[in-house]
């Protein structure tokens, strides 16, 4: 691969499994995993570049029809129908979670008709409490004897210590990344922005960091950046793996500056500790820092208090960023994020923050209702 | 000074011409043939309103064909618009409840601005749509609908909020004998019951404006009524609040940009027939 910056993100993101199979070629050992929840960590420091498997909006899902039914998830309905159309065929192993309900039962049916060499179900506990953290570091030591009796190797301490340290170093790449879309307009588009994550979740972790510190300097630099437009927008929801609808909300008077989404801020805004059990600030990281609605947080005395618990951190994010508004985003069938919506829009009523809640099909196409929703709220907004 | 606002629907094209009062309305289809002909109905309305297209000071696009009208020079969505429109004709709405041959949306308003507004899913449940497939199914004109499930004793419970389904469960009652006033009346129902729950979404306030073609049909507008449990207000032309609301947006643009001394943003200003296929 010859192209840098934000170029290369560009060509990441228009071709991944190009790049995941030029890394095999080059003798990389791939390991796929769902979600953001696995501890990347751990892959790497068994010397596995961890790619995260993840649905296309664009392909049309016609193997998968043929084991499950079309009233569920799209993106892992999709990401079953790539599996059984041999496009996953470069993982040595995967890595699967419970994550969503629906996750966990993708897992079991992705292992079973694609058949990896190396398979590990990660339970993760689904509230985040004290008794939790136990049993999250219990997982991830089971996670750990499973990846050396597969290896035949044994995870050394220090090299987890090494690949924390590595790992946080491109989280804080991200994090700078981000800031560049704090002035007014951002020096970054959101659709830009989601390409590199991106491409971030599909090569190796020293590469990304080396991609994100060239993009930096390019974007710092750059006087092609995007427009001063009406709305600043802060985009939450269920992950996206295409920029389709980011480009159609970009299409019109707004830019996307910030989001909190999975193949976005969730996946990569929260450091690991460094603790003398790495494996105790990994269990923290995973199960606590990293906010998705798929954990539930204890509940308190008041309504209003369990939304600060849960949503707090995207205020902080709306204030930093400076955002007039809030989409809020749902793939069609998505019940962990289409159950969080009552709560969160009211939550935003309370702030004085205007939100408005969009339910898509996870497909490229058929656009024009949403894009009608969007500018109305761009116009109710400015 | 003209201000003219076209609101291309997805079954009917209005468009209004007014300075201080309406000079011209005209109310045409925009079905396949005509979706071309947006550029006929202006000028149908400007001899109506006799001007010539020039004279226009400013030209406001809504509606969803809002985006390939030629001789726009703003489009602006009609969400905004009806709002705006609703309010020229009834201050005291704070809500408005538009049921239009595809979609059918609620809106808030405060200070003659929009607030919060919902809209219908990408389904013809609850829209002008779904009446049109039953009136077919019953072999009834559109306008007769609304007037027979007045007469109704019994109105029965449609269950089936999809179109498709909805039409099955009203062939079956015909030949379960059940008469058709009260199958009207159930349907009436269930499309008020499906819109005002939609709207209840942003809690509905009074007074309630209920605009769109289906505001003219006596049916809805009642079973509308009973869900509320007061009665809406309706336009005497409830299809024209879009144009409206888009010719008096168009002309506050105007009026704003003169007292800034700013110059007036148009558009191409092309009298030409609107591309739905660029």
């Amino acid at each position: 691969m010859s192209s840098k910056g934000l170029a290369k993100a560009e060509d990441i993101y228009a071709n991944r499994a190009g790049r995941v199979r030029e890394l095999k070629a080059e003798g990389k050992k791939i390991m796929g995993y769902v979600c953001a929840y696995p501890p990347l960590e751990m892959v790497t420091a068994m010397d596995y570049a961890p790619i995260r498997v993840i649905g296309s909006m664009d392909q049309p899902i016609t193997k998968a029809d043929t084991q499950v039914a079309s009233i569920i998830c799209p993106m892992l309905r999709s990401m079953l129908d790539l599996g059984m159309k041999g496009k996953a065929d470069f993982f040595e192993g995967f890595i699967g979670a419970h994550t969503c309900d629906c996750t966990e039962k993708f897992c079991h049916l992705y292992q079973y008709n694609v058949q990896f060499p190396y398979y590990h179900f990660l339970d993760v506990p689904h509230i985040a409490h004290k008794a939790s953290f136990g049993f999250m570091k219990a997982g991830f030591q089971l996670f750990q004897k499973t990846l050396e009796a597969h290896t035949g190797r044994k995870l050394d301490p220090d090299r987890l210590k090494e690949e924390v340290k590595k790992h946080n170093a491109q989280r804080a790449l991200v994090r700078e990344l981000y800031a560049l879309r704090k002035q007014d307009p951002p020096l970054l588009s959101g659709s830009e922005n989601l390409q590199i994550m991106l491409s971030l979740l599909s090569i190796p972790i020293e590469e990304g960091s080396g991609m994100l510190k060239d993009i930096i300097a390019e974007v710092k630099a750059r006087k092609d950046g995007p427009k001063k437009k009406a709305a600043r927008l802060l985009l939450w929801g269920s992950p996206l793996t295409e920029t389709s609808i980011i480009d159609m909300i970009e299409s019109l008077n707004a830019n996307v500056v910030m989001d909190d989404i999975c193949t976005g801020t969730r996946h990569f805004w929260h450091d690991v500790e460094m603790t003398s059990d790495p494996l105790d600030g990994l269990a923290k990281r995973y199960l606590d820092d990293l906010k998705c609605p798929r954990t539930f947080r204890e509940t308190t005395s008041s309504f209003e208090e369990d939304q600060e618990v849960r949503f707090g951190y995207i205020k902080d994010y709306a204030k930093e960023w400076n955002v007039n508004g809030v989409i809020l985003q749902s793939m069609k069938y998505c019940d962990t994020h289409g159950y969080e919506v009552p709560a969160i829009k009211a939550y935003f009523d309370r702030l004085g923050i205007p939100s408005l809640y969009l339910e898509h099909e996870y497909t490229m196409v058929a656009l024009a209702p949403l894009k009608t929703r969007v500018e109305a709220f761009i116009e109710m907004i400015s | 000074m003209y201000f003219a606002g076209i609101d291309i629907g997805s079954t009917m094209t209005k468009i209004v011409i007014m300075d201080d009062e309406i000079n011209a309305q005209v109310i045409g289809p925009t079905g396949a043939e005509h979706r071309h002909l947006a550029n006929k109905v202006m000028e149908e309305a400007l001899s109506k309103a006799g001007i010539a297209f020039d004279e226009l000071t400013y030209v406001v696009a809504t509606g969803y064909g809002r985006i390939n009208v030629p001789f726009a020079d703003k489009q602006i969505t009609e969400i905004t618009c009806h709002a705006k429109g609703v309010s020229s004709i009834f201050p005291s709405a704070r809500t408005v409840i538009d049921i239009g041959g595809q979609d059918a949306k609620g809106i808030k308003i405060a200070g003659g601005k929009v607030v919060n507004f919902v809209m219908n899913d990408k389904c013809a449940a609850g829209t002008g749509r779904f009446l049109e497939v039953i009136a077919d199914a019953l072999g009834l004109k559109l306008k007769e609908m609304g007037e027979l499930s007045l007469h109704s004793k019994e109105k029965v419970r449609i269950s089936s909020t999809c179109t498709i389904f909805a039409e099955q469960e009203v062939v079956s009652k015909i030949a379960d004998g059940v008469p058709i006033e009260d199958i009207l009346a159930g349907l009436h129902e269930a499309i008020a019951s499906r819109v005002f729950h939609m709207a209840e979404k942003m809690k509905i306030e009074k007074d309630v404006a209920m605009t769109g073609g289906v505001a003219k049909n006596v049916g809805m507008v009642k079973a509308l009524e009973d869900q509320l449990g007061f009665p809406v207000l309706i336009a005497r032309e409830p299809l024209l609040t879009g144009a409206i609301g888009a010719a008096i947006l168009g002309k506050e643009l105007v009026i704003k940009a003169l007292e800034k001394g700013e110059a007036i943003e148009k558009g191409a200003r092309l009298l030409e027939a609107a591309s739905f296929f660029k």
